[in-house]
């Protein structure tokens, strides 16, 4: 099933599914949604940390285009974990605050991609400033304050890249 | 738990808001409310309400909340959301929002997701007015 699903998304070179309810019982709310994946590229480009997906119906409004919901959604994701990702932790940072601008739509079948950008670490606050793009074009601009726990907290959600699939290059 | 009376299921959704739902909604003299029962396909790592499942959530009520003051169709440019409280699995949890004002084009609209005991998120939104004319579906 899962290969069926590579097969229909057709993620570009380099992403890996994000395997998140590894040992869980039950499907989250992460992978609900759909198949998300992620690239790792050299620390300090724009491609250090990008989450991806393709856009199906199921994610989609009446009209057509890709649900708000479904961009707030990944929004928060690529700010809390990619975010988190670009600072070096790797805990689970609780969303306290974000602003969405709805700039553009995006439609069924867009490979859509996010990236986060860090603006200021404190000791308990993340800020960062995220885009949602299709090819070129940013279709959503958002901006989030996450909260940094005290102490270990729980490791992102167990999340891990899935290696496992046909074909997916080792990247570390 | 079972839906609080007044609320009927929202069997016209499609797409996103169908794929998470069920969603509900009750009018109640003029103001629309709605609700959902989360589960565990709502939850994020910490078995608590994803935060993208109640901004949709929320952004939904509050887009409602333009069709039944103005009776206009409306899109969402601009939201902004503050996480208050965690949302609770098995907590029936309702969205409601207000036009606080708008002109010939855009709305501005207030919006709150509570649960029983507290409340979860707070929002404010500027949503575009579509034309009349327009026939497309607002969100869920």
């Amino acid at each position: 099933m899962q290969n069926a699903q590579l097969l229909d998304d057709r993620p570009p070179d380099g992403f890996l599914r994000i395997d998140f309810d590894r040992d869980r019982p039950e499907t989250t709310f992460n992978s609900h949604i759909g198949t998300l994946y992620a690239k790792r590229g050299p620390k300090g480009t724009r491609d250090e940390f990008v989450l991806g997906f393709r856009v199906h119906q199921h994610m989609c409004n009446p009209a057509g285009g890709l649900h708000g919901g479904m961009m707030m959604t990944v929004a928060d994701l690529v700010g809390t974990m990619g975010g988190g990702t670009l600072v070096g932790l790797r805990k689970f940072l609780p969303t306290v605050s974000m602003t969405f601008d709805f700039v553009a739509p995006a439609k069924v079948g867009d490979w859509v991609e996010g990236r986060a950008e860090v603006v200021r670490q404190t000791r308990s606050l993340l800020f960062t400033n995220i885009y949602l793009t299709v090819g070129e074009e940013k279709f959503l601009r958002a901006s989030q304050i996450a909260k940094i726990p005290s102490g270990e907290g729980l490791a992102f959600g167990k999340a891990k890249l899935d290696r496992s699939a046909a074909g997916a290059p080792r990247q570390d | 738990m079972s839906i609080p009376p007044g609320f009927r299921e929202l069997t016209e959704a499609s797409g996103f808001a169908a794929a998470n739902g069920p969603w509900f909604e009750k009018i109640d003299g003029g103001r629309a409310i709605r609700g959902f029962l989360p589960g565990p396909q709502h939850a994020n790592a910490l078995g608590i309400v994803h935060g993208g499942m109640l901004a949709a959530f929320l952004d939904s009520a509050m887009g409602t909340a333009v069709f039944h003051t103005l009776n206009r169709r409306a899109v969402t440019l601009r939201l902004s959301l503050d996480y208050l409280g965690p949302g609770r699995l098995g907590d029936w949890l309702q969205a409601e929002g207000e036009v606080v004002g708008h002109d010939e084009h855009v709305a501005q609209v207030r919006g709150r997701l509570y649960g029983p005991r507290h409340e979860v998120l707070t929002g404010l939104g500027a949503f575009a007015l579509l034309s009349r004319q327009r026939t497309v579906m607002p969100r869920g």
